[in-house]
């Protein structure tokens, strides 16, 4: 699983893949189906594999529906098919569609260069090309060259090829009638795989890069051996490593990209460039973006390529679905739970049928009513309900302010008083704690080597129990409280040191009694035998801030000791109801690892420095009337 | 828990039809009242071998305080005995309820204190004399006996093997005190080393603590419902221990709990219950048994045997420990536990021992041949005999804490430091907080009750804290195997004026799992003394030393030794408030967090001794 893992495992699921097959399926398409393998030229000469799965079929006229991928369009050979198997792509088969897969420039048996999130070029002329114009050639020698296309052309791609959709999307062709980017890589500095708010996921782009970003000097049909720590223990392993510059070392200096990481510490323009929002204008194709509220790799671009196109392109027929799900799962056969955390109903399975497949029959075959999908559709974990809205985040979204009491409290009322009021009542106006890059809280309670998807709604119930986490949770809710929209984080900090994480977990305490009802009986003295759902503190969001970004992205600042200075960072949307009976709990700690690389919590270039860097330091949280810390939350009435 | 209601629920389950059967076919029970010296009546049943052919038979006897039922004479126990083949030599077996337990007359006390002097006829009364009198009546009252008599007993009833040994009646031939309460300030059930273990008591006291009028068949409830499913969060919520008594807990209706509260000291109260300081001058022939992963009365074997050794150095007395849970020894089957493959039933073995201990001594068979110990060997998974306990051939190494997290048995240079201070960069002290209100926890994961589990479970999750210390070797280029004595020296200071130790033996594994092996609490006001506790002075570096019981272990090649220290332990251990106060009755206020330095310098060498067998 180290190899390729995450974006490999969106493949495995999304894609048209192996996996033990619906013979009947598989059968059907063997018999009406045939594969094409070609070489698409574009503009500068460079020429892209593709392969076509098309139908026989000659009494009607077909739609594209196009994937470009860097993970490969295997098997090659006309003569190797890939196994629909049981995956809804069979759907699309058995309306006719023809299924197209392109490995993008660089990639496996395409021509030319890769280059990662290669930047969006608004003013690209002549041979010039990127991402854009590859799709725009493809689609342009496709409705040309594949015979009984119906002149309609869609693209959809999770994750990676999430990103090259955004990127067909603005290519213009006008054969191209509508996109879905799932799960979109949209920006790695912000908030997707490698980085969010400018601190590094090192286990995620280790473990991707170390395996995908081996140089390919020529068109192969090989994949990419990956990197094996010979650990069963992420903790463990990524703590003895150390400082990031230990981990450069194991790769030699073979990997560009991992370079590239190193070199752009900061938001420089370099990353700026690197951001699919910025090709989000004049989009015209009609545009499905989908997400997964616990996806830990792309929650953010897809809540943030949406609200690019509607920014940027209000004209455009664009939606948005959210569903309760981790990487990919909306393009799996379940989607009923993630981790303990149980959602009531097959929410794959109507994503599929309701949203997806509706939606590209009605603009690619013009078949059916116009599905008159809404603008956001968005299921609200907690409650667990689909809910449908105009615009999002919706109209009746309010912000409203929740802020830390002295006491573990969280209030809507403002704290009153100054810290020295509060003081002089027995109370610090702040809460402190010691944050030990020697002893960093990990972001699961458990041994394991790979990022588990199953964290972001894991119970924090360990958090809670050590001493440099803060917790502060609300008395027992006497109603449902809903939150839809974007959250964000303001916080009163002073330190010791010059440099900080801040990690603000947004919590559901679920009720001391609380049960799905499955749980085994329970004697006396009795232990569980399924997992205790009483007290559970789920993790509805969390997010981590790289103190340093706190004014600037481009240009970090060091804090200065004792001040006391605010952090206020955002924290991907929400879509969660609290239901009476529960508590709303925030938790607030400065490390979380190893999914975030350690802050040396000095003010020094975190990828080149020292072991010797990194040092213990104590940071108070305030939450008096004069520096009140809170978070700032959508609130839906 | 000391009550093996649960065990032998679990052990006697599914054999409970076939051996009901088999103990109704082969038995004929009786019922009866046995007089003491004051007029006070035992409730006791006894179970008479059908088959008149194999005797006259010896009696084999558990006093207990958790009930000599089922009652009713046509009601039979699923089983006899302390195992399946001792049920089948047979024996007259005989259970009786305790004083004032159940369905015997009288008034209980929690382990009785042992009267030394008393005579007949003075009315005084003990365990001893009960023991005596009900031994007297069962000689002259059930036919076919051989005039000898057996007893033994786990965890509360091993109290009352125990018990029975000082002044025993001359029938009494042999006695296995098992896992045997013995001494609950300093190291069983209630507290170990003065901490008190609060999680176990508050679940047994809501069970055992129930007052009784008069006697009963069946106690019929608890004193409180709790619905227990988180207890870390349960007792972190419940604050100081004086709210134990609140009135939707103990409410002061439990008369031992109330005991415990109130004798935060080793004072006389406690001092009376340590049955250690009477077994003088015992005659019978005694086996002592106990579990390495025993997590109530580990010390009560190991500190019995001691105790018998040194004080009746010439009697009969042998000792077993296996790798077990509390009473895990009268499972039909022990082949692992916890992540721990023994690679054999160890209980096979040890029920011929058993068998061959009673036989021998209540009925002449073949000497079994016991050895003084016989002691399973955890890691390599051996069993080992031994001429004495602990072994000669063991002798003390000690493992210093070391800068940078090293444990090594090279201590600091003694002209590299001076105390306390620190050299070449490296300073001479670890230090954390240690915070009241997020204390580190026994066991990670959730749990509703106490998991025994914990004391072989993975540290890993402990070693992430900023509150726990790990200091290990280098791999071990060859096997470590240390039996015998175990020991912590810690150099420590505190900015509070009190402070709960916690270390960790571990044994960590190839992969990285950190498995325990053995920790133990010490409640540093007792450092000097457990009767006069004494305040830490804030920065000021006291010594703390004790026992971790013994261990008998083998660190295989390729693993690493490895120590932790914290100061918590939770809820296993209640909180010190880190503030020298009288705990029971303190206050929330009274908690505080406390930052700890632990030091590791030429003059303050903190390390814990191992027993090493040379190799």
């Amino acid at each position: 699983m180290r190899k390729i893992t995450f974006l490999f495992l969106f493949l495995v699921l999304c894609q048209w893949t192996y996996s033990q097959g619906n013979s009947q399926d598989s059968a059907w398409i063997r018999d009406n189906y045939y594969k094409m393998e070609r070489y698409i030229p574009m503009r500068d000469g460079v020429k892209l594999f593709t392969s076509f799965y098309i139908p026989k079929d000659t009494t009607e006229r077909h739609p594209i529906l196009l994937q470009r991928t860097p993970y490969s369009c295997a098997p090659y050979g006309e003569e190797k098919w890939r196994n629909f198997a049981e995956r809804y792509i069979r759907y699309y088969l058995r309306e006719g569609y023809i299924v197209v897969t392109q490995d993008v420039r660089g990639r496996w048996m395409s021509e030319g260069q890769f280059v990662d999130v290669r930047p969006f070029n608004k003013n690209k002329t002549g041979t010039e090309v990127d991402e854009a114009s590859d799709t725009y050639d493809a689609i342009d020698w496709m409705i040309k060259n594949i015979p009984y296309n119906n002149g309609n052309v869609g693209v959809s791609g999770g994750s990676y090829p999430g990103f090259y959709a955004a990127m067909a999307a603005a290519s213009g062709h006008p054969a191209l009638k509508a996109v879905s980017p799932q799960a979109p890589v949209t920006d790695w500095f912000m908030g997707d795989d490698f980085h969010h708010n400018g601190a590094f996921f090192q286990m995620d782009a280790w473990d991707f890069y170390s395996s995908f970003g081996k140089p390919r000097p020529q068109p192969t049909t090989v994949g990419p051996s990956g990197f094996d720590a010979h650990s069963q223990d992420n903790y463990q392993w990524y703590l003895k490593t150390g400082a990031l510059k230990n981990i450069m070392k194991l790769t030699g200096d073979s990997i560009a990209f991992w370079k590239d990481l190193y070199a752009h510490p900061n938001r420089d323009a370099w990353w700026q460039a690197r951001n699919a929002r910025v090709a989000m204008y004049n989009i015209k194709p009609a545009m499905l973006v989908v997400g997964g509220l616990f996806d830990a790799e792309d929650c953010f671009g897809a809540w943030n390529l949406f609200k690019a196109i509607r920014a940027q392109s209000p004209a455009t027929n664009s939606h948005l679905v959210m569903g309760p799900w981790y990487h990919g799962e909306w393009a799996s056969n379940d989607g009923t739970h993630l981790g303990n955390i149980q959602f009531g109903s097959n929410t794959a399975f109507w994503y599929q049928n309701n949203i997806e497949i509706p939606f590209f029959n009605y603009y690619l075959k013009g078949k059916g009513a116009d599905p008159q999908t809404a603008v956001a559709t968005i299921f609200f974990t907690g409650e667990n309900q689909w809910k449908k809205f105009a615009r999002w985040p919706p109209e009746e979204e309010k912000e409203q302010s929740l802020y830390l009491q002295a006491g573990g409290g969280l209030s809507w009322e403002k704290p009153s008083g100054s810290g020295a009021v509060q003081a002089s009542a027995g109370q610090a106006g702040y809460d402190e704690y010691i944050s030990d890059p020697a002893h960093p809280v990990p972001y699961t309670e458990d041994v394991h080597f790979d990022r588990t998807r199953e964290y972001m709604t894991d119970d924090q119930r360990f958090a809670s129990r050590r001493t440099d986490v803060l917790s502060y949770q609300t008395p027992v809710l006497t109603e449902d409280l809903t939150l839809g929209g974007p959250v964000t984080a303001n916080l009163k900090v002073s330190l010791s040191g010059e440099d900080a994480d801040f990690v603000v977990k947004l919590i559901d305490v679920f009720p001391d009694d609380f049960t799905y009802g499955d749980e085994a009986p329970r004697a006396r003295r009795e232990l569980p035998r399924s997992y205790p759902m009483g007290g559970y503190q789920m993790l509805v969001r969390g997010e981590v801030m790289r103190g340093r970004f706190r004014e600037s992205f481009e240009k970090p600042v060091p804090f200065k000791p004792g001040k006391i200075e605010t952090v206020r960072f955002s924290i991907p949307d929400v879509a969660h109801v609290f239901k009476k009976g529960h508590r709303i709990m925030v938790q607030v700690q400065s490390s979380w690892f190893p999914l975030v690389d350690r802050n040396p919590q000095k003010f020094v270039n975190i990828y080149t420095c020292d072991d010797s860097d990194f040092q213990k330091e104590t940071i108070r949280l305030y939450h008096d009337g004069e520096y009140p810390s809170q978070l700032v939350l959508p609130v839906i009435k | 828990m000391r009550n093996l209601i649960f065990l032998f629920l679990l052990i006697a389950g599914d054999l409970t039809c076939r051996a009901q059967n088999f103990v109704k076919d082969n038995y004929t029970k009786r019922e009866v009242y046995i007089p003491m010296r004051d007029g006070v009546r035992l409730f006791t049943s006894i179970y008479i071998p059908k088959d008149p052919a194999h005797g006259p038979y010896p009696f084999l006897m558990e006093r207990t305080p958790y009930s000599a039922g089922p009652y009713g004479d046509s009601s039979y126990r699923g089983n006899l005995g302390p195992n399946a083949a001792l049920s089948r030599e047979p024996f007259i077996f005989v259970y009786q309820d305790v004083r004032g337990r159940y369905m015997s007359e009288g008034s209980f006390q929690e382990m009785t204190p042992h009267k030394e002097g008393k005579k007949p006829g003075d009315g005084q009364t003990d365990e001893s004399s009960d023991t005596w009198d009900t031994v007297d009546w069962l000689l002259k009252n059930i036919q076919g006996n051989n005039g000898r008599v057996g007893i033994w007993g786990i965890s509360y009833p091993g109290f009352y093997a125990s018990a029975s040994l000082p002044d025993a009646h001359p029938a009494i031939k042999a006695v296995s005190p098992q896992a045997p309460v013995t001494d609950e300030f300093i190291g069983d059930d209630a507290n170990h080393n003065g901490a008190f273990f609060l999680l176990d008591n508050f679940d047994f006291d809501n069970f055992f603590d129930i007052e009784r009028p008069a006697p009963v068949k069946d106690y019929g409830h608890n004193i409180f419902n709790a619905d227990i499913r988180d207890a870390y969060q349960f007792f972190l919520d419940l604050g100081p221990i004086r709210n134990t008594n609140n009135p939707e807990y103990f409410n002061n209706k439990g008369k031992i709990w109330n005991e415990y509260l109130g004798h935060p000291t080793y004072d006389a109260y406690w001092q009376a219950r340590n049955i250690r300081t009477h077994l003088q001058h015992i005659r019978p022939a005694v086996l002592v048994v106990g579990g390495w992963f025993d997590a109530e009365d580990m010390f009560g074997a190991l500190r019995t045997y001691e105790a018998i050794e040194k004080q009746t150095p010439h009697n009969d007395n042998h000792l077993i420990m296996g790798p077990w849970t509390h009473g895990g020894w009268g499972a039909g089957n022990w082949p692992r536990f916890g992540v721990l493959d023994f690679g054999q039933n160890v209980n096979d073995y040890y029920h011929q021992l058993e068998t061959g201990f009673f036989n021998h001594y209540l009925k002449d068979s073949v000497d079994p041949g016991l050895s003084e110990a016989t002691v399973f060997e955890t890691g390599s998974n051996q069993w080992r005999h031994y001429d004495r306990w602990p072994p000669a051939a063991a002798h003390p190494v000690k493992f210093y804490l070391r800068a940078e997290g090293r444990l090594s048995t090279e201590g600091e240079a003694a002209t590299a430091r001076a105390p306390g201070k620190a050299a070449a960069g490296n300073p001479a002290y670890d230090e954390y907080v240690s915070d009241p209100a997020h204390p580190v926890p026994y066991i990670d994961g959730v749990r509703g009750g106490r998991d025994n589990q914990y004391m072989v479970a993975d540290q890993r999750w402990a070693a992430q804290r900023p509150d726990v210390l790990t200091y290990q070797t280098d791999t071990l280029k060859r096997d470590l195997t240390v039996t015998g004595r175990l020991r912590a020296d810690i150099f420590l200071s505190s900015t509070g004026t009190d402070a709960d130790l916690v270390v960790k033996l571990i044994d960590v594994l190839p992969d990285g799992y950190q498995r325990l092996v053995r920790a133990e609490v010490f409640r540093c006001k007792f450092r000097n003394s457990f009767t006069k506790p004494e305040p830490l002075v804030p920065g000021k570096i006291a010594e703390v030393a004790y026992d971790l019981n013994e261990i008998a272990h083998t660190f295989k090649q390729g693993h690493r030794v490895m120590v932790q220290v914290q100061s918590s332990w939770f809820p296993l251990v209640d909180l010190n408030p880190q503030t020298f106060v009288n705990i029971p009755t303190c206050s929330a206020a009274d908690f505080r967090k406390a930052t700890i330095r632990m030091y590791h310098d030429a003059t303050h060498l903190s390390g814990i001794t191992l027993p090493v067998i040379s190799q």
